[in-house]
Parts: C-alpha cells; sequence; structure tokens
C-alpha cells in the first residue's frame, strides 16, 4: 500500500500487472463519525457526489451493489472482506480492493485514507478501459471532510 | 432524590413523555404501557439516581430504553408508508365509515391540515433507523439539547451528531419530493384529499396558506421548511389536541396496515 500525504491529493503507480491509486486527507471529526458515514450505504449518495447510489448492507461478509459517477452503466458488485469499526473497511471483487482506513494524526484529527489496488494476470488486457481514478478519489475524500466536518461542528 | 420529586416531575412531563413514545410507537396502547412501565422503573431506582442530568432527561432514558427495546425485533417502516396506507384505506370501506363517525361525534374528531402535517411526519419518521427518529424527535420537537440527548440515547457525542444531521438531512429529503404543500410537483397530496372528504365545504388553499410552513415554501429554503413543520409537532400534543381522536384512528389503521406489510413483505 503506497504512503501518502494527507493533503487531499490522489497519486497512482502503476505496474505492468496493476494499478493503484490511493489518497489520504486530515479530516477535523470523530472517527465514529466517518465511520458512520462511510458504513451506511442508503445515504452514500446524498453526500458523496462519486457515488450514484449503493444498495444492500455495509457489513462484514455481504455484499453490496455501487454504481459510481466513473462507470454510470455499470454496477459493481463487492463483498465486504473486512470491517472494524472506526478503523478499517475493504471491500472488492476478483479483480482490486478498496481499502478504508482511519488514524489520528499528531494534531488529534482523523486521518482516513483510500486505497484502491486493481491487476492480475490479465490486467495489461483491460488497463486501457479503466478510466484514472485520481479525481474521483480526490472528490470522495473532499466530501466526506466537507459532510463531516460540517455534522461536527454542528449544535 | 425522593418519590415526592418524581412524582411532581413526572406528573409535569407526562404529556410529553407520553406523546413522544407515540410518535415513535405510532401505537396508543405502546405509549401507555410504556409511560406507565417508566414510571414504574423510575421509582424503584429513584434512590439510585445521582444527579448526573436532570431528573427529566432521566426519565426519557428510561422511556427511550423501554421503547428501543419493544421496537428492536420489528422492521422500520418504508418511506412510502402514506402510499400504502393510503390504498389500504380506500380499499376498506370500515374505515372511512369509523373516521367519519368520529368526525361527526367526537369532540376530538376534526380534520385539521396541521394535525394531519403532524400525523404524516410521524409515519415517514419510522422509516429512519430508530437511533436517529428518537434523537431527531428528542432534539426538534422536545427540544432536548445534544448534551442531554447522549444521555437519553447512551452514545457519544459525535453520533448524536451523526443522527441530528443524516435524519434531518433525509426528512428534508424525503419532504421535498412527497409533500405537495411545500413543493408543488410533490406527489402526495393526502392534506388536500382528506381534507376534501372531512370538511367538504372548505376551501383548501384558502385553509392551507393559513399555515406559515406553506406560506414559505415559495422562497424554496429547506431547511427553514423542515423548522416550520417541526414548529407544528411542538405545538400539537397527539393526545388532547382537537384533532386526536380522528388522528389516532388513523395512526391505529397505518400501524396495523404497515406491520401486516413488512410481514407480507418479509426478506
Amino acid at each position: 500500500m503506497s504512503a501518502t500525504t494527507a493533503n487531499g491529493k490522489a497519486t497512482t503507480s502503476k505496474t505492468t500487472f496493476s494499478r493503484e491509486t490511493a489518497v489520504s486527507i486530515a479530516i477535523q471529526a470523530d472517527a465514529s463519525i466517518i465511520w458512520s458515514l462511510l458504513t451506511n450505504a442508503s445515504d452514500f449518495s446524498r453526500w458523496n457526489s462519486t457515488v450514484i447510489s449503493i444498495s444492500g448492507n455495509i457489513a462484514l461478509g455481504e455484499t453490496i451493489n455501487l454504481v459510481s459517477t466513473l462507470d454510470p452503466k455499470r454496477t459493481f458488485k463487492l463483498k465486504v472482506k473486512e470491517f472494524e469499526a472506526d478503523k478499517k473497511l475493504v471491500w472488492g471483487d476478483p479483480m482490486g480492493n478498496r481499502v478504508y482506513t482511519l488514524s489520528k494524526n499528531d494534531q488529534g484529527h482523523t486521518v482516513f485514507s483510500m486505497v484502491e489496488k486493481i491487476g492480475g494476470l490479465m490486467f495489461p488486457l483491460f488497463a486501457r478501459f479503466i478510466p484514472p481514478f485520481d479525481a474521483s478519489f480526490e472528490q470522495f475524500a473532499a466530501d466526506l471532510k466537507k459532510e463531516a466536518e460540517s455534522i461536527m461542528q454542528a449544535n | 432524590m425522593s418519590t415526592t420529586h418524581l412524582n411532581t416531575e413526572f406528573e409535569q412531563i407526562q404529556g410529553q413523555l407520553k406523546s413522544f413514545i407515540l410518535r415513535i410507537t405510532a401505537s396508543v396502547a405502546d405509549a401507555e404501557d410504556i409511560v406507565q412501565d417508566t414510571y414504574l422503573k423510575a421509582a424503584e431506582k429513584i434512590e439510585s439516581f445521582r444527579g448526573d442530568s436532570s431528573l427529566k432527561t432521566w426519565i426519557f432514558s428510561i422511556a427511550s430504553n423501554l421503547a428501543k427495546d419493544k421496537l428492536r425485533a420489528k422492521k422500520r417502516w418504508t418511506e412510502d408508508v402514506t402510499d400504502i396506507c393510503k390504498s389500504a384505506a380506500l380499499s376498506n370501506p370500515q374505515f372511512f365509515q369509523e373516521a367519519m363517525q368520529i368526525r361527526h361525534s367526537s369532540t376530538q374528531g376534526a380534520f385539521e391540515i396541521k394535525e394531519h402535517i403532524a400525523f404524516c411526519f410521524t409515519c415517514i419518521a419510522k422509516s429512519l433507523p430508530l437511533e436517529q427518529q428518537i434523537c431527531l424527535l428528542l432534539k426538534e420537537v422536545y427540544d432536548f439539547k445534544v448534551a442531554e440527548i447522549l444521555q437519553i440515547v447512551d452514545t457519544s457525542e459525535a453520533m448524536v451528531k451523526y443522527y441530528l444531521h443524516t435524519a434531518r438531512a433525509k426528512m428534508i429529503s424525503i419532504f421535498e419530493g412527497r409533500c405537495a404543500l411545500i413543493n408543488k410537483e410533490g406527489t402526495c397530496h393526502q392534506c388536500s384529499e382528506l381534507n376534501a372528504v372531512f370538511n367538504p365545504q372548505q376551501k383548501f388553499q384558502e385553509e392551507a396558506v393559513k399555515i406559515d410552513m406553506v406560506k414559505a415554501a415559495e422562497k424554496g429554503d429547506k431547511e427553514h421548511l423542515f423548522d416550520l413543520r417541526m414548529q407544528i409537532l411542538q405545538g400539537i400534543d397527539p393526545f388532547t389536541s382537537g384533532a386526536a381522536e380522528l388522528q389516532l384512528h388513523h395512526l391505529e389503521h397505518n400501524r396495523k396496515v404497515m406491520e401486516s406489510f413488512l410481514k407480507k413483505n418479509e426478506v
């Protein structure tokens, strides 16, 4: 997994058989708020402009159906593979995994990181059909920060 | 703290408490039982009450826990509850016969648009996750502060803020899409339809524009419209208002319809 600074800028690294995009951002909100936003499927599209819809239950072992603005005609069927409250969430399919992690930085803020690695032996064949993720990742992180901080600041 | 203190406080807040529980459960019988059980539990534990919160907050937390116990195993209602229940009512002539009898014979049988707005909110709020519904009612209708709500629902301040924010956003979005009183494109016209049934001599538009929320609809400030909707709920006690019997009859109908609907559609 790539190490990134928590500035909301996405980075992508490529090899012949894989591609990995990562973004990290510091958020002035409790991890529990961010975790709740990330695990409430039906509410996702309200605050996240990169997601058209998520149906299903975001819980360990469950399968969710995700439609993203990156490819609105396609529904991704994803399995929730790891689910550690307020810390780590992983979902994915045979092509790759999306890993969300929450940690604390020195200022006491929550650092949200999101990494997606896709790849495999067939990757070179379909790589050119997969759009770049960077802009979408940055938007995801910015939307999450905005929503979580506005909740935290509410009275 | 003594039982005398408890009795005095309970006497003062029991109307509010009962309406709060009714709005959570949508059941008159459950509201009555839970209020009674809340008193018994509070009386049993009053000597261990340390004053970490106000007595009112403590009583609401007991009631809230009892309501949660009652509802935990039950499925949440769906956003289109009023459509489902309307269709059930239309195929059940007995519902309208009973309602009409209440309308003409009861001193609490008036049909008022404001009362129906409050009733409708109670039904649709049952589509929210239970914790969100409870927090939203406590804050927006019963005027509790976040610091008090976290004591009542026994969670962190961050989570209360999350529940409040998400619940409010969700309800605003539902009413924006459905409520024809605030949005000309809204799909639900039950206020005007029922007003035509129960108050056939009345001109609906003339009555509706007397309501602040309807007056403010043209400006389209969704947050403000929601605040005005909450003011309507704050001003109505569903057990004592002039429309109470008619609306409670309607609520009982909707609860039975939804329980049966959810059972039939169980996954």
